[in-house]
C-alpha cells in the first residue's frame, strides 16, 4: 500500500485546487482506536475553535466583544466568529454521502461531520471545497464541512451544551466482541454526552444493518432517561431517516445487498428538576 | 532500605468536640492505626493476610491485553495500597490496593479491621465517601465511576430502588453475549471482514462475570480518570449534590449526583495537558485545579468558568538557597524569572490545610505538591479569587526530600516524604499562619511530631525493596502525559494491535 506522502503526491497530481477528489485515494485502514492518543487537534473549549475556517461563507464582521459566557478568558478574542453554530452532527461520516445530500436540502443550517480518520476527513473537506466551487451561483453547500475528531473523548471541546439539534449515527463500527464492546460509539455513558451537546426536542438518528447493534443502540438510549423513542410513525414523517437510508455510503452497500436496514431515532427529553 | 508511607489521614474523634487522636498510614501493603496521644501503634493490617476473595476477581480484566496478562506470573507480591480515605464521621476508613481492591475498614474504638473488600473491574484511581456516610463513589482507570454502599449488601439482599435510575441502565452495558452477527446481517464487506477476522480469533471472550456486589455506574468518561470529588451546593434553600470528574484527557466534567448523576451540567474546559488533581475550595464557588502543566487553573465551577491561573513554574527548581522559614514574595515577575527550567510539572497533591490569621481567627489556605519537587507551596484561599492580573502570594516551604502525602491533624499537617534511607523519619510537620494576607509556612516541633514518633521505627528495614518499584508507586502522575506526535497507548485497554484494528478499507464502489 502506498505511504501516506506518496498518496497525498497522487492525489495532488491527478487533481487541482477545487476538483473533485477521487476517494481510492483517501483510503485508510477501516478501524482508528478510540482510546489512543492519535496526533488529534482539538480547541481546549468550543470558545476556542475557529469554524470560519470551515464555513468562511459565514463568517461575521469582527465581534464587538465575545458574549459567551464561557468565554471571559479573553484569549479567544483574536478567532473569527461565525454568524451561527453548528447545529447537525453526523458523527463517524466516513466519505460524507450523508453530509452532501443534507446539505442542499437545509442550506441555512451548519452541517458537520466527525471523522476519526484523517484521509477520510481531507477527502470530504476537499469534497466540500469542490462542491462549493461548482455551486458558485446557488451559494449551495457552504454549510457543509468536515473536522476530524475522536468524538468518543472530545465531542465537548467543539459543541456547548444544548447546541446540536441533530445528531447522526450511520452505520457505526459494529465492534463485534464483546471485549470490545467499550469502543462502540453508543454506551449509557456515552448517552450522558449526547444528551449534553443536543437541545432538548432534537434527535439521535441511528442506522446500522447489524440486528445486534441496532438492539444494542436500542437498548442503551433507551435505557437512558434523557430519551425518549420517537415512534415508527414519526419515522416514516422525517426526510431525514429517508436520507440516512440512503444516502450514506453503507446504506448503498447494503441496498446493493439487498441486506436489511435498521434505524431508531431518539428524541433528547428536557431535563428534570432537582431532587 | 525504608518504605516510605505514600498514603496517610487523620482520624478524628468521633467524641463530640473530640480532637483527633488517630493517624492511618499506609507503608506499601500495610496500614497502621496509630493513636498519636499515647505515640503507640494500636493496630495493623497488611494486603498480604487480608482474605482475598478470589471468587469475586473476574478472570479476565476484560480491555486489558489478555496476553501479557498471562505472561506475568501470578505474583506473590502482596498489592500495595494506593489511595486511603476516610468517611466524614471518622468511623470509617476506605483503601484501594493495586490488586484493584476497595477495601473498608472499621477505624472507630481505636481498631483497623477489615470488614469488607469488592474487586472492582478497573483499578480504582480516586475514591470518596459521601456525606451520607454510607455510599463511596470510586472512579477507575477505564473512565467510569461507581457508587457502593460503604457498608456491603450482596446482590440477592440489595433493595430494588424504584427511584434510582442510574442503577439499572448502565448495568445493562454487558448483556448475556451472542456471536452477535450471522452472515446474514452483514451485508458489507467492511464488516464481513471485521466479522470474519474476529471468529477466527479462537473463541469470543467470555461473558464477564457480573460483580457479586451491589454497585452502580453513574457515569463514565472514555479516557482514564485522574480525581473525581463530590461538592454540595445550596441552591434555593435545598442542598444539590454534584460529582465532578478529572480526566487525562484534560476535562473536568461537572454532573449531578445521585440519582440523577446521568446528567451532565458543564465542563471546566481550558486545561492543556492531563488534569491530575481537583480541589473544592471550602467556604466558596471555587475549584482548584492542576496536573501537567506549568499554572495552577482557578475555576468558578458552578459556571464553568476560569477565573484566573496561577503561576507555579518559578517556584519549582532554585530551592538550594531558600530559607524554608522565609516568605516568597511571588510577585508575578520574580516567578517568571526564576522559572528559567523548562522542565514539564505535574502537579501530584493539592490540599486545604488550616492557615490561622494573626488578626482573623480561622482560615485556610490551599497547599500543592509538584511530583518529585522537595517542596510544598501555600497560597491561602482569599487570593485565589483574586482577577487576573494580580499577583498571588505563594508561600514556599522546602522538605529536602519529595511530599507523598498530607493530612492534617487540628491546625498541624502532617507531611509523608520520600525518604528511603533507613533510621530517618518519614515525616515532617508543618503549620501554616498568614501574615498580612500572605501565608507563611514553616516545620514545627510539635507534640503531634512525637505522637508518630511510633511510626519512624516501624518497616524500618526492607531487604526486598528496590527504587525503581518504589518510583513506580510513588510517583504517578508524570506518566500520564501524552506523548505527542507518537500513536502511544497508555489508556488501560488500549488495544490497537489485535482483533479487528488491522481490518483494510476495501475499495467496493
Ligand atoms: C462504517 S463507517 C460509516 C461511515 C458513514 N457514516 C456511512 O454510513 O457511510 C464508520 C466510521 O466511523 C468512524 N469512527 C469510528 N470511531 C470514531 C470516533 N471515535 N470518532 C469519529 N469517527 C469514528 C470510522 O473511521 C468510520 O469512517
Amino acid at each position: 500500500m502506498a505511504g501516506p506522502a506518496k498518496k497525498r503526491q497522487k492525489r495532488e497530481d491527478n487533481r487541482q485546487e477545487g476538483q473533485m477528489p477521487q476517494k481510492k485515494f483517501y483510503r485508510q485502514r477501516a478501524h482508528a482506536n478510540p482510546f489512543s492518543d492519535h496526533d488529534l487537534t482539538y480547541p481546549s473549549c468550543p470558545a476556542a475553535m475557529d469554524w470560519s475556517q470551515h464555513f468562511p461563507a459565514f463568517t461575521v464582521a469582527k465581534a464587538v466583544s465575545s458574549t459567551d459566557a464561557l468565554d471571559n478568558d479573553h484569549e479567544h478574542e483574536n478567532i473569527q466568529q461565525i454568524s451561527q453554530q453548528v447545529a447537525v452532527a453526523d458523527i463517524g461520516c466516513g466519505f460524507g454521502g450523508l453530509l452532501f445530500a443534507l446539505a442542499p436540502k437545509m442550506p441555512k443550517t451548519l452541517i458537520l461531520g466527525l471523522e476519526i480518520r484523517t484521509s477520510v476527513t481531507e477527502f470530504v473537506q476537499e469534497k466540500a471545497k469542490a462542491l462549493r466551487n461548482q455551486n458558485g451561483d446557488s451559494g449551495l453547500y457552504q454549510n457543509v464541512s468536515c473536522i476530524r475528531a475522536n468524538t468518543m473523548k472530545f465531542l465537548p471541546n467543539f459543541f456547548t451544551k444544548g447546541q446540536l439539534e441533530k445528531i447522526f449515527l450511520c452505520f457505526p463500527d459494529p465492534h463485534f466482541k464483546a471485549r470490545k464492546h467499550k469502543a462502540r460509539i453508543v454506551s449509557t455513558t456515552l448517552a450522558s454526552e449526547y444528551a449534553y451537546v443536543m437541545k432538548p426536542g432534537g434527535n439521535v438518528y441511528t442506522i446500522t444493518d447489524v440486528e445486534d447493534l441496532h438492539l444494542w443502540m436500542a437498548e442503551h438510549f433507551e435505557a437512558h432517561p434523557s430519551f425518549e423513542r420517537v415512534s415508527d410513525e414519526e419515522l416514516e414523517r422525517d426526510e431525514c431517516v429517508q436520507t440516512m437510508r440512503t444516502e450514506t455510503e453503507e446504506g448503498k452497500k447494503v441496498e446493493r445487498n439487498n441486506g436489511t436496514k435498521y434505524v431508531v431515532v431518539f428524541r433528547r427529553l428536557e431535563d428534570p428538576p432537582w431532587p | 532500605m525504608q518504605h516510605p508511607y505514600q498514603c496517610i489521614a487523620a482520624v478524628g474523634s468521633t467524641a463530640q468536640g473530640g480532637t483527633n487522636s488517630h493517624f492511618l498510614a499506609a507503608c506499601g501493603h500495610r496500614l497502621v492505626l496509630v493513636d498519636v496521644n499515647d505515640s503507640k501503634i494500636v493496630s495493623e493490617w497488611s494486603s498480604e493476610n487480608a482474605t482475598t476473595n478470589t471468587a469475586e476477581a473476574p478472570e479476565n480484566d476484560d480491555g486489558d491485553r489478555p496476553k501479557k496478562k498471562q505472561k506475568t506470573v501470578p505474583s506473590v507480591k502482596p498489592a500495595n495500597i494506593i489511595k486511603l480515605t476516610v468517611s466524614p464521621d471518622q468511623n470509617h476508613a476506605v483503601a484501594v490496593t493495586d490488586d484493584k481492591y476497595v477495601r473498608v475498614f472499621a477505624v472507630a474504638g481505636g481498631k483497623l479491621e477489615e470488614i469488607s473488600q469488592r474487586c472492582m473491574p478497573k483499578r480504582p484511581c480516586a475514591i470518596q465517601v459521601l456525606p451520607d456516610n454510607a455510599t463511596i463513589i470510586c472512579g477507575d482507570k477505564f473512565g467510569d465511576v461507581y457508587s457502593l454502599p460503604l457498608l456491603p449488601v450482596s446482590i440477592e439482599d440489595a433493595p430494588t430502588e424504584a427511584g434510582a435510575v442510574d442503577s439499572a441502565i448502565l448495568e445493562a452495558d454487558e448483556p448475556a453475549f451472542k456471536p452477535s452477527a450471522t452472515n446474514l446481517t452483514v451485508h458489507t464487506q467492511r464488516n464481513r471482514k471485521a466479522l470474519e477476522a474476529q471468529m477466527q480469533q479462537k473463541a469470543f471472550s467470555a461473558k464477564k462475570e457480573p460483580l457479586k456486589f451491589d454497585h452502580k455506574l453513574l457515569l463514565g468518561h472514555v479516557s482514564m480518570l485522574t480525581d473525581v470529588t463530590f461538592a454540595t451546593r445550596n441552591v434555593d434553600g435545598r442542598e444539590r449534590g454534584y460529582i465532578i470528574t478529572a480526566d487525562r484527557d484534560e476535562h473536568i466534567r461537572v454532573s449531578r449526583g445521585p440519582p440523577q448523576s446521568h446528567i451532565i451540567e458543564g465542563y471546566c474546559l481550558g486545561h492543556t495537558e492531563f488534569v491530575s488533581k481537583v480541589c473544592l475550595i471550602p467556604g466558596t464557588d471555587l475549584l482548584v485545579s492542576g496536573g501537567g502543566e506549568n499554572e495552577l487553573y482557578v475555576w468558578d465551577w458552578p459556571a464553568f468558568r476560569l477565573k484566573r491561573k496561577i503561576q507555579l513554574a518559578g517556584q519549582v527548581g532554585n530551592t538550594a538557597d531558600s530559607n524554608p522559614e522565609a516568605l516568597q514574595q511571588a510577585d508575578g515577575e520574580t516567578v517568571f524569572q526564576a522559572g528559567s527550567s523548562k522542565k514539564d510539572i505535574a502537579v501530584s497533591g493539592l490540599w486545604i490545610v488550616p492557615c490561622p490569621a494573626t488578626n482573623a481567627g480561622a482560615k485556610t489556605a490551599l497547599v500543592v505538591a509538584i511530583e518529585r519537587s522537595p517542596m510544598l507551596l501555600a497560597i491561602p484561599i482569599n487570593q485565589l479569587g483574586l482577577p487576573r492580573g494580580q499577583d498571588v502570594s505563594i508561600a514556599k516551604l522546602d522538605l529536602g526530600h519529595a511530599p507523598l502525602d498530607l493530612a492534617c491533624i487540628g491546625n498541624i499537617a502532617v507531611v509523608s516524604l520520600d525518604i528511603r534511607e533507613e533510621e530517618q523519619s518519614r515525616f515532617q510537620v508543618v503549620q501554616l499562619q498568614e501574615v498580612k494576607e500572605q501565608a507563611v509556612i514553616r516545620s514545627v516541633r510539635d507534640e503531634v511530631e512525637k505522637g508518630l514518633a511510633c511510626l519512624d521505627s516501624f518497616a524500618t528495614a526492607d531487604a526486598s525493596l528496590n527504587e525503581k518499584s518504589l518510583d513506580d508507586l510513588l510517583y504517578t502522575v508524570e506518566n500520564l502525559r501524552k506523548r505527542r506526535g507518537w500513536g502511544d497507548s497508555a489508556k488501560e485497554g488500549d488495544d490497537g494491535q489485535d482483533g479487528d484494528a488491522g481490518v483494510d478499507d476495501v475499495a467496493e464502489d
